[in-house]
C-alpha cells in the first residue's frame, strides 16, 4: 500500500511536529545514550503503532465512528488530559527515573508506578490516538477501505512513512553526560502538560457546547 | 580571619586621587552618552532640552559613582529600575496616544503593528528555520521596535555581554529587581536548585510548542510583562483566559515572590529567555570569578546571588554557573573581596578594579542607549502631565 507510505512520507514533519513537544522531553529525562535512546523510541513508536492500528479497526469495524465533530472533540479532549496527566506523573513521580527533584513523596505511587508499562509506550500510543491533520487523513484513507488487512496496511505504512522523521531525534543522547538535562526534561514534561491538560480541556467544553 | 571581622578594603587611592580618577574614566562616558542621546544637536523644544539634560545628569552620576565608589550592584539596580518603570511609562503613554488604549487589535496585529520584543527571539528559531517566515504580528523593517533592529541591538548586546543582557539591558529586568529590592529580609530562603532549571524547560517546550502551533505561544499565554506593556483586547474567552494567566503571573513572579525572597524570581526561574541568553556567556569574554584562597565559604554570595547563579559547588570551582547576569552583586557584598570581575585568558586578579571597568564601558554604554531615550520619553510625559493634567497629546 503505497498511499499510506507517501502520506506519511508528505505528512512526517508536521507528525514530528505534534510528537516533538512529548517526546523530546522524555528522552531527555531518561537521561540515556545514544543506543538506548533508540530502544526508547522503539517503545515509543510501538506505542504509536498500537494507537494506529486501533484506530485503524475502528475505521474499519464501524466506518468511520467518530463522525460528528463534537464526539471527536470530545474523545480527542479525554485523550489530551490523560496524556497531560501522565506528563505529570512522568516528570514528578515517576520513580524509575530521576523526578524532577524528588518533590514529592513518592511512596504510595511506587506500587502504582510498578504496574505501568514503559512510559515511553503509553505516550506513544495517547500520542497515537492523539487527533493531528496528518492522522486524519490516514485516517479517512483506512475508512474507505472494504476488507481490515487493507485498512490496517494503510495506518502501518502511513506509521512507516512518518517514522523516518523520528530517527535523528535518539540522538540528544550524545548529550547524557549534563545531569542538569535530565532535571530540564522531567520539568518540561510537567510543562508540556500544562498545554495538554489546557487543550484537552478546551476541546472537551467545545465539544460539550457543541453537543 | 573570621568571616565577621571586617571586610578587606580595596587598595583604594587617596579621595582626591580617588575623585581625579573616577572623572577621567566618566569623561569618555560622559561623551559618548551626549552623543548618543543628541545624535549631534540638541532638540530643539525646551521640555525636551530640560529632560535630555536631566536624564544625562542621571546617567554621568550613577557612573561616576560606580567608577569612584568601585561598587556595582546598587547603582546599577537604582538605575535598571527606573528604565524599567520609564519604559512602561513611555511604552503604555505612547500606545494611548496612537491606539487609544493598551489593548491591542487583531486589526493591528494583522497590520504587523506589534512591537517586537527580545523574548520573543528563541521562539522564533525554529519555525523560521524550516518555514523562513517570523512568526510575529510585527514588521521586518519599519517602524517603532521593529524585528531587524531588536536582532541587531540583541546580537550586539550578546556579544558584549553575554547574559550581562538580563542586567543590563533589558527593559523588563528591572520589574523584579526593584520589587525583590524593597524588603530588607526574605521570607522564604530556601528554594528547592531543582526550579533554577525550569526556564530551560519552558525554553524547550515553548520552542517545541511554538514550531508546532507556529505562533509565539509565550506572548500568547504566558509573558507577565503584559500586564506592564500591551495586551490583546479581550474579545473571546480564550482571550480572557490568557489575560488572566499573565496579570496573575506578573502578580506572582515579578512582585509577589521577588518581594519574599529578595530575588528576581522572573529572570531566575522562568523566563526562557534568560535561559537562552545564558548560552551567550559561553562567547563573552567577561565572567565572574571567585578566588577559592580567599573565599571562607560564608555563602552570603550562594544565598544573595539575584538569579540563582552561584551554588556551593560553583563557589568551589571559583566559577558562576551559566546564568550570571554579571549584575555585581557577589562582588559587592562578599566580606573576604573574594569575588571579582574577570576578562576570560586572563589571570584573575582580585583587588584589581581593572576588569570591572572593562566591563563597564560595553554594559553601561548598552544601558544608557537602551534606558536614556527611555526616560527622556517617560519624563516628558511626566511633565506634560503636571503641567497640562494628561499625559497624551
Ligand atoms: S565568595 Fe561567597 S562564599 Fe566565599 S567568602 Fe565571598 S560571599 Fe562568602
Ligand atoms: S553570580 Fe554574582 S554577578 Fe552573577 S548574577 Fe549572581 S550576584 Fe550577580
Amino acid at each position: 500500500m503505497l498511499q499510506g507510505f507517501i502520506l506519511g512520507i508528505a505528512s512526517g514533519t508536521a507528525c514530528l511536529a505534534y510528537c516533538a513537544p512529548v517526546l523530546v522531553p522524555v528522552l531527555l529525562g531518561e537521561g540515556k545514550n545514544i543506543q538506548r535512546n533508540y530502544v526508547i523510541l522503539g517503545q515509543y513508536l510501538g506505542g504509536r503503532l498500537c494507537g494506529y492500528l486501533l484506530f485503524a479497526l475502528l475505521a474499519w469495524a464501524v466506518r468511520f465512528p467518530l463522525s460528528g465533530l463534537q464526539d471527536r472533540e470530545l474523545v480527542f479532549g479525554v485523550v489530551y488530559v490523560v496524556l497531560a496527566l501522565f506528563l505529570v506523573y512522568y516528570g514528578l513521580f515517576n520513580h524509575r527515573a530521576l523526578c524532577a527533584g524528588q518533590i514529592i513523596e513518592q511512596r504510595p505511587i511506587k506500587r502504582f508506578s510498578n504496574r505501568l508499562p514503559p512510559m515511553p509506550l503509553v505516550f506513544g500510543f495517547l500520542s497515537g490516538v492523539t487527533l493531528c491533520p496528518p492522522f486524519l487523513l490516514a485516517f479517512t484513507e483506512a475508512a474507505d477501505k472494504v476488507a481490515v488487512w487493507q485498512s490496517l496496511l494503510v495506518f502501518f505504512t502511513f506509521f512507516l512513512g512518518t517514522s523516518l522523521y523520528f530517527l535523528p531525534i535518539p540522538l540528544v543522547g550524545a548529550f547524557n553526560r549534563f545531569d542538569a538535562l535530565q532535571k530540564v526534561g522531567k520539568l518540561a514534561a510537567v510543562v508540556v502538560a500544562v498545554y495538554y491538560l489546557y487543550a484537552g480541556l478546551i476541546k472537551i467544553a467545545g465539544g460539550v457546547i457543541v453537543s | 580571619m573570621s568571616v565577621f571581622s571586617p571586610r578587606p578594603e580595596m587598595p583604594a587611592p587617596s579621595t582626591a586621587r580617588g575623585i581625579v580618577r573616577a572623572v577621567l574614566l566618566t569623561l569618555p562616558m560622559l561623551l559618548l552618552i551626549a552623543m548618543m542621546m543628541t545624535q549631534g544637536e540638541l532638540p530643539k523644544d525646551s521640555l525636551t532640552r530640560a529632560v535630555t539634560a536631566i536624564t544625562y545628569a542621571l546617567l554621568g552620576a550613577v557612573f561616576f559613582l560606580m567608577v569612584y565608589k568601585k561598587e556595582t550592584y546598587k547603582y546599577r539596580a537604582a538605575l535598571f529600575t527606573i528604565v524599567a518603570v520609564c519604559f512602561s511609562i513611555a511604552f503604555i503613554a505612547n500606545l494611548v496616544e496612537m491606539r487609544g488604549s493598551m489593548a491591542v487589535s487583531r486589526a493591528d496585529m494583522l497590520a504587523g503593528e506589534t512591537p517586537f520584543c527580545h523574548l520573543v527571539i528563541p521562539m522564533v528559531i525554529i519555525p523560521a528555520a524550516f518555514t523562513r517566515t517570523i512568526i510575529f504580528p510585527g514588521s521586518l523593517l519599519e517602524g517603532f521596535a521593529n524585528i531587524a533592529s531588536m536582532l541587531i541591538l540583541w546580537l550586539g548586546a550578546s556579544l558584549a555581554l553575554g547574559r550581562g543582557w538580563c542586567s543590563w539591558v533589558c527593559f523588563f529586568g528591572g520589574f523584579d529587581e526593584g520589587f525583590s529590592r524593597l524588603r530588607k529580609k526574605a521570607l522564604i530562603k530556601k528554594i528547592a536548585p531543582v526550579w533554577t532549571y525550569l526556564p530551560w524547560a519552558v525554553l524547550l517546550t515553548l520552542a517545541l510548542i511554538s514550531a508546532l502551533t507556529l505562533s509565539p505561544f509565550y506572548c500568547e499565554w504566558l509573558c507577565p510583562f503584559k500586564a506592564v506593556t500591551e495586551f490583546e483586547q479581550i474579545t473571546s474567552f480564550k482571550i480572557l483566559l490568557q489575560t488572566i494567566i499573565f496579570a496573575s503571573l506578573f502578580i506572582l513572579l515579578v512582585v509577589i515572590l521577588p518581594l519574599l525572597t529578595r530575588r528576581r524570581t522572573q529572570c531566575g526561574l522562568f523566563c526562557p529567555f534568560a535561559a537562552f541568553q545564558s548560552l551567550a556567556n559561553k562567547i563573552n569574554i567577561f565572567d565572574l570569578r571567585i578566588d577559592t584562597e580567599k573565599c571562607k565559604n560564608c555563602r552570603l554570595c550562594v544565598k544573595d546571588c539575584p538569579t540563582f547563579s552561584l551554588d556551593e559547588n560553583s563557589v568551589g570551582r571559583g566559577k558562576t554557573l551559566m546564568s550570571c547576569t554579571k549584575c555585581g552583586k557577589c562582588v559587592d557584598i562578599c566580606p573576604q573581596r573574594a569575588v571579582t570581575y574577570h576578562i576570560k585568558g586572563t589571570p584573575v586578579a582580585v583587588g584589581s578594579d581593572t576588569a570591572r571597568i572593562l566591563f563597564l564601558y560595553p554594559a553601561f554604554i548598552f544601558m544608557s542607549a537602551i534606558g536614556g531615550s527611555m526616560i527622556v520619553s517617560a519624563l516628558t510625559r511626566i511633565f506634560k502631565l503636571i503641567a497640562t493634567g494628561s499625559m497624551i497629546g
